[in-house]
């Protein structure tokens, strides 16, 4: 199992520097002159003689694959150059932001496996029974409803009518529930469903007649058996999504004023701070490989057949 | 059995790991007393981002609003462009307008304890000259020629030429505002940041929270007025519909800014009475450039029929429902020298449009809707800020009115930053523009109408009197003859408002929207400053 995860992080080295490659020359291609949008984002009036010396500081006069060995380098060492705007490092300016958005994105996942796997599984056990009816109203709603528009419904109802919760801000637990709410809100519609379907699906499965035959108890065939492995698919998807939650709560972060990475970002982009949004989609990469990863050794616990390939479940 | 129950554990450990950091997040934090606080005197507003580094001399992302409330200039700009005596209690101006003497107020401490002084204004002058790549775009700073600390309370400034709104420019928020001698780096050099946040302003900033909330609690020795409110907390909040919401929940004391909350929110909030709502003076004017390059353009009855071919009352009171006044003159008229603008009142006229474009040779053929001269159509874009909702509703709107007489308005969405770089490459026909406003103003918007590169220096061109009017621009900021000035603002302003190549549409308002207990609240007349001078929380 340990050369398995091994070989696992290994395999993650080219896939990054593949997506830096992918950035970086997308960066490049893009219209956007680097040196030009320092200046604009500084609001300095540029002459052609500091656009050509800001080129040559930012070494965007050398050769792109130079360029590119210089950002790998740099990055290895967190360094992801000076933002345009503020004027300090990239990567402060990401860390003193990240544990808001982790804080979120962990809560809201945490609330969306809380409700989505008893909700999914016992629709799937109990097909057309009122759990499944529920979990279908749920799943219509939660896909069809935009994040921000739930945000809204929320703040209006819990905070402004019932004085539950507070509209906006951080600080205590109370200020965490809305904001996770709503961004758990289009999980739990997916995962509920996922679940749902693979639960139905591996009922059908000959491994549960043969333990029904056995004897073995109902309530410990669907437990140990059946949602172990039918739980498999909504943990690749949560994997995936890890990576959303992670870099893209942006629109929840605004509704909610949540100090996280989203507004940053958003700034970013229309600032066109260009060291920012590298730094970000990196990030995100990151992120999804992160996500990837862990799903990986969730899937090798709960399924020991994907290490032991080839072999048949006992 | 042993290897199944050290994953169960490794599982449970790291699941009680992404749990407790979870929980621990959430936790951390809720002993901060100023969240939950409910402070009696402290008036709390919404802003939609973080105050920034409390730097007077830096740029974005500091919010001008909250170095206003810490630092002070000069001089102060007051209703109608009155220049008022603020650190400095007189100056003296040369005959030649090159020498300016101010004298400073005595007795005015920074909030450290340490003197105002000559000495100081000239430390803070330094650091603003040797970063003149940043500080470059205001006037007077370019033509510095030597700054000097006579005696203790003496400063005097040395230009190399005549330039006379370095008294009005001498009011702007940043970047001659002065900063204390503790609150220098090392090295004396600003631009790289401030050691602590030192000013002489009537507030302190209290405490930060990058991103959440920002609390200015008032300085009790301040030199002047001490502000009655004892605390300022100034809330980040980025969306508007949650600034809304927040208010509504009764979390915020005062709403204000200028499109802080949409039109719509504004005028439901009015209509409510649980409110008090004020809507400002003008602070800028909503322009249409046309560009006098394009051939269609070029033509000066084709421009006036376009200004008499749409109903602009109509169209600023429907699109702004009142939050915007209709426009007469290219900028507003409580700006200096402005007040005598020298040009015709356009009203709306269907009937002299079509004339006007009869006569430049623009006519419908039989059986078409759009204009034709030499076989081609009358057809133009309009180019606005996609983010903008006003500018796109009038956009429609003038898409639709163009239409009745026989014109094609093609109209285009795009980025500001697009917006901004098409204006400055000339490759526009039409364009909507507004002027920077108090204290910057008129001079700021004369000069970059002659500045070439920015956009309206290329966009008159087809102004048969352009040479003379640049010519004029550079001599009023000369002049030391204050008639004189006066004289050449009513040309330069009347002229080119007059050939219609900048068609004023509407003046811009601030709003503010407060709760009943909040009173004295007043509109600062510099457009950048913070309006808390006065407001006051009633028990």
């Amino acid at each position: 199992m340990v050369t398995f995860i091994i070989k696992r992080i290994i395999t993650i080295v080219p896939i990054y520097l593949i997506a830096i490659l992918i950035t970086f020359g997308m960066i490049h291609l893009s219209p956007v002159d680097p040196a030009e949008a320092y200046f604009t984002a500084a609001h300095v009036q540029a002459t052609d003689q500091l656009l050509e010396q800001k080129r040559q500081e930012l070494g965007l006069d050398q050769p792109f694959l130079l360029q590119y060995i210089d950002t790998v380098l740099n990055i290895s060492q967190f360094d992801f150059g000076t933002s345009y705007v503020t004027n300090k490092p990239v990567w402060d300016e990401i860390a003193t932001r990240m544990p808001a958005t982790i804080q979120l994105a962990l809560c809201s996942l945490l609330i969306a496996i809380i409700v989505s796997v008893p909700l999914g599984f016992l629709a799937g056990i109990k097909r057309n029974g009122v759990m499944d009816h529920a979990s279908r109203f749920l799943s219509f709603i939660g896909a069809s409803i935009p994040s921000f528009w739930l945000g809204y419904l929320l703040i209006f109802f819990f905070s402004v009518k019932l004085d539950l919760f507070p509209v906006e801000g951080t600080g205590t637990w109370k200020h965490l529930v809305l904001p996770s709410i709503t961004l758990a809100f289009p999980l739990i519609a997916l995962y509920t469903r996922l679940l749902r379907t693979s639960v139905m699906e591996n009922l059908q499965e000959t491994y549960v007649l043969f333990a029904r035959t056995r004897g073995i108890r109902e309530y410990s065939i669907m437990g140990k058996h059946v949602l172990r492995i039918a739980i498999s698919p909504m943990i690749t998807g949560l994997g995936m999504n890890l990576g959303h939650l992670l870099t893209g709560t942006i629109i929840v972060e605004a509704v909610f004023s949540w100090p996280g990475l989203g507004r940053f970002f958003i700034d970013a982009i229309f600032n066109r701070d260009v060291p920012v949004i590298q730094a970000y989609v990196l990030l995100a990469a990151g992120a999804f490989l992160l996500g990837n990863l862990i799903v990986d050794l969730i899937q090798l616990y709960i399924d020991p057949r994907i290490s032991r390939k080839g072999r048949q479940l006992p | 059995m042993f290897n199944l129950s050290c994953k169960r554990k490794w599982l449970l450990s790291a699941m009680f790991l992404i749990i407790s950091i979870t929980l621990f997040g959430c936790t951390n934090g809720s002993g901060n007393g100023s969240e939950t606080e409910d402070n009696k005197d402290m008036v709390t507003f919404a802003w939609p981002r973080d105050i920034g580094d409390m730097n007077p001399h830096a740029y974005n992302p500091s919010q001008l609003f909250a170095q206003s409330m810490v630092y002070e200039p000069l001089v102060s700009y007051g209703e109608n462009g009155e220049l008022k005596p603020h650190l400095a209690e007189s100056w003296d101006i040369s005959e030649d307008g090159k020498e300016y003497v101010f004298h400073l107020r005595e007795g005015v401490k920074f909030t450290d304890g340490t003197e105002f002084n000559a000495a100081v204004v000239k430390k803070n002058f330094d650091t603003i000259q040797d970063n003149m790549d940043l500080n470059g775009w205001l006037g007077f700073l370019s033509k510095i020629d030597q700054t000097e600390a006579v005696d203790t309370n003496t400063f005097k400034l040395t230009l190399t030429e005549p330039y006379y709104p370095t008294i009005q420019e001498l009011a702007v928020v940043r970047p001659v505002r002065f900063l204390g001698e503790a609150g220098f780096p090392k090295d004396g050099d600003t631009s790289k940041g401030v050691e602590k946040a030192v000013g002489t302003g009537p507030w302190i900033l209290d405490e930060h929270k990058t991103d959440e909330y920002a609390v200015f609690k008032r300085n009790e020795n301040y030199w002047g007025d001490v502000p009655n409110a004892e605390k300022i907390k100034v809330k980040v909040i980025p969306d508007a519909e949650t600034r809304l919401l927040a208010f509504e929940k009764g979390d915020l004391d005062l709403l204000y800014g200028e499109g802080i909350i949409s039109i719509d929110a504004f005028n439901q909030l009015k209509a409510s009475g649980s409110y008090e709502t004020s809507v400002s003076e003008p602070i800028a004017t909503r322009q249409l450039v046309m560009n006098t390059n394009k051939k269609q353009l070029s033509d000066e009855r084709v421009r006036q029929a376009l200004h008499y071919g749409f109903n602009k009352e109509a169209m600023v009171e429907g699109v702004t429902a009142g939050l915007e006044e209709k426009a007469d003159y290219i900028l507003p008229t409580n700006l200096p020298y402005t007040s005598a603008i020298d040009a015709t009142e356009i009203e709306y006229n269907v009937n002299k449009a079509e004339q006007l474009l009869d006569e430049a040779g623009w006519k419908i053929p039989k059986g078409e809707t759009v204009r034709q001269k030499d076989g081609k159509p009358l057809k133009i874009e309009l180019m606005y800020d996609s983010a903008e909702s006003v500018q796109k509703t009038m956009a429609e709107t003038l898409q639709s009115e163009w239409a009745q007489i026989g014109v094609q308005l093609d109209i285009v969405g795009v980025e500001l930053t697009t917006q901004v770089e098409r204006f400055k490459a000339n490759d526009f026909d039409l364009n909507f523009f507004s002027n920077y406003g108090a204290p910057y103003d008129p001079h700021t918007f004369v000069n970059i109408v002659a500045t070439e590169g920015f956009g309206f220096n290329e966009a008159i061109s087809a102004y048969p009197n352009k040479q003379e009017l640049l010519d004029k621009i550079t001599k009023v900021t000369q002049t030391t003859d204050e008639k004189e000035r006066q004289q050449l603002y009513t040309e330069i302003l009347g002229s080119l408002q007059e050939q219609g190549a900048i068609v004023p549409i509407s003046y811009i308002k601030k709003i503010a929207v407060y709760q009943n207990g909040i009173a004295d609240f007043t509109f600062p007349a510099n457009r950048d400053e913070h309006p808390f001078t006065g407001i006051r929380k009633e028990q």
